[in-house]
C-alpha cells in the first residue's frame, strides 16, 4: 500500500499512518494476512524516525487492526471484518468533521450544509449511473 | 513536562553556563533527552550548540551547572561514557594516508563491538572505495565515511553536530535518513540520537522532540508532533480589504490587500473565531514545519514562546 503523509497537516505522524492502515483495511485495498512493509524500510521511505512506524504498528496491534508475528513481521488481521463497519464509519466521520468546520468558517448552516451533502450525493450516484449505462 | 524517570534519561544537561573570556557560549542551558529518542538541537551558527555538545563529550569544561551523560560525569568517568557513545563533530578530519579500509579498521580497533554487516552495507549503498585514501574523497564521502564509522560501535547514544552542512542538498537528506535508519535498527528503544543542526528541514520527519537553543539559553522544547498541533499558519482571504484586525495579541505574518496570513501558538481556534466575525471568503489552517516554527521563534519580535 501506498502512504501519503502531511506535515503540515497538524495530524500527528504515526496517527496519519494509523488512519491510512485502517482506511486500507476497512476498504478492503489490503487484505486479510496481507504483510505491512516492515518498520525499517517504511520509515526510509516516508522519510520518518523508525520510532514514528514503530509507534504507528503498535497502535494498529493495539487496535486489532494488524497482528505482529515475532520474526516475520505485520499482518493486516483476519478477525478485522467485524470492525469494518464502524472503523469505516469513524473514518468518514473525521472527514465530515473537517467539513463541518470549514462550514461553519464560511458560515454555512447546518440545513444548507446538509441540502449541499445530498446535492452532492445525488451528483456522485448520476455520475455513477451514467457511467454505467454509456 | 512529563515526569523523568532519571534510568532513562540519557542526556541531563542542568543549567550549563560555558564562558569564554567574557563572552558566555551558553548561559544556563538546561534540558534532558530520554533513551529511544531522536533529538533535535536547532540554534542559528552561534547559539551555542557546539559548546554543549563538547561540554558533553568532555572536550570543555562547564564554567558551571552541570552535564551528565549515561547518569555520568563525562568529566569523571570519560572512559565510561565515551564507549558508550560516537560523535560526529561538523568537520571530519581522517589520517589522509590511509585507505578507506584502513581508516575503518582503525576505528573499529578502539572499540569493543564493530558490526561488520552494518559496514559492508553502507559502504555499499554509498559506493564508497575501500582502496581510496581518504585525502582524496570528497567532503560527502567524508562525512559518509565518518557516520559510517559512528554507529557501526553500535553506541548507546550518537551525537552529530552538523551533519549535513556544507553538503550536497539531494545527497545528504538521503543519507542521514539512511544513517539514523541503520542505527535505530539496532536496538530499537535503545538507541539515541542528539543532533544539532540549523538545516531543519532535511530532519522534520526524523526528530521526535526538539529544543531551540539562542544566546546560549533555551528558547522552546517539544516534542515534534504537539509543536505541529501547536503552531499553525492560518489563511484568511476577505472580499474587501479587512483595515485593522483585532486578533487578541496574535501575530499577524503578513497582510497583503485582501489576504491575511497569521501564525498562532496553540490558540488557532480563538483567532479563527475572530477572523470569522469578518466574514472571510476563504479561512483555512495549516500546521507550521519545524522550520518554520524555529524561524518564527527566533524572529525579532516575534514573541512566539
Amino acid at each position: 500500500m501506498r502512504f501519503k503523509l502531511n506535515f503540515k497537516s497538524g495530524k500527528p505522524v504515526y496517527l496519519q499512518v494509523v488512519d491510512q492502515v485502517k482506511v486500507a483495511a476497512a476498504s478492503g485495498s489490503i487484505q486479510a494476512g496481507e504483510p505491512l512493509p516492515s518498520i525499517r524500510p517504511l520509515a526510509e521511505e516516508l522519510r520518518v524516525n523508525r520510532n514514528t512506524v514503530a509507534k504507528a504498528y503498535a497502535e494498529l496491534e493495539s487496535q486489532g487492526v494488524i497482528e505482529t508475528v515475532a520474526g516475520k513481521g505485520s499482518f493486516v488481521s483476519a478477525n478485522n471484518s467485524p470492525l469494518k463497519k464502524a472503523v469505516r464509519l469513524e473514518l468518514l466521520a473525521q472527514e465530515i468533521d473537517t467539513a463541518v468546520i470549514q462550514a461553519h468558517h464560511l458560515q454555512v448552516g447546518k440545513a444548507e450544509f446538509l441540502r449541499l451533502a445530498e446535492d452532492r450525493f445525488d451528483a456522485f450516484q448520476d455520475k455513477r449511473d451514467r457511467a454505467a449505462t454509456s | 513536562m512529563r515526569p523523568m524517570n532519571p534510568e532513562n534519561t540519557v542526556i541531563d544537561i542542568d543549567n550549563l553556563v560555558r564562558r569564554f573570556g567574557s563572552a558566555d557560549a551558553v548561559n544556563g542551558l538546561s534540558l534532558r533527552v530520554q533513551l529511544g529518542r531522536c533529538y533535535g538541537f536547532f540554534g542559528r551558527n552561534g547559539a551555542g550548540k557546539t559548546t554543549t555538545i563538547k561540554c558533553l563529550l568532555n572536550l570543555l569544561r562547564p564554567t558551571s551547572g552541570r552535564v551528565k551523560v549515561f547518569g555520568l560525569d563525562p568529566a569523571r568517568d570519560e572512559v565510561a561514557v565515551k564507549s558508550r557513545l560516537a560523535y560526529v563533530p561538523d568537520a571530519v578530519a581522517f589520517y589522509p594516508w590511509m585507505t578507506v579500509r584502513g581508516t575503518l579498521d582503525y576505528f573499529a580497533s578502539f572499540r569493543e563491538r564493530w558490526n561488520q554487516r552494518t559496514e559492508a552495507a553502507l559502504v555499499d549503498q554509498f559506493r564508497l572505495d575501500l582502496r581510496q585514501k581518504t585525502s582524496h574523497l570528497s567532503k560527502g564521502q567524508r562525512t559518509q565515511l565518518a557516520l559510517i564509522a559512528a554507529i557501526c560501535p553500535e553506541p548507546e547514544l550518537l551525537v552529530l553536530d552538523e551533519p549535513t552542512s556544507g553538503l550536497d542538498p539531494i545527497v545528504r537528506r538521503e543519507f542521514i535518513q539512511t544513517v539514523i535508519g541503520a542505527y535505530q535498527d539496532g536496538d530499537p528503544g535503545r538507541r539515541t540520537v542528539f543532533v544539532s543542526t540549523h538545516l531543519i528541514s532535511e530532519f522534520e520527519g526524523l526528530i521526535d522532540e526538539f529544543t531551540i537553543i539562542e544566546h546560549g539559553r533555551e528558547v522552546l522544547t517539544l516534542e515534534a508532533d504537539a509543536a505541529r498541533a501547536r503552531y499553525q499558519k492560518i489563511y484568511a482571504h476577505f472580499s474587501d480589504e479587512p483595515g485593522t484586525l483585532d486578533l487578541g495579541g496574535a501575530h499577524v505574518f503578513r497582510q497583503r490587500g485582501r489576504d491575511v496570513e497569521v501564525v498562532v501558538n496553540g490558540d488557532s481556534a480563538d483567532v479563527m473565531e475572530r477572523l470569522r466575525l469578518r466574514s472571510p471568503e476563504t479561512l483555512t489552517t495549516e500546521a507550521l514545519t519545524l522550520e518554520e516554527i524555529f524561524v518564527t521563534t527566533l524572529q525579532p519580535g516575534g514573541a512566539m514562546v
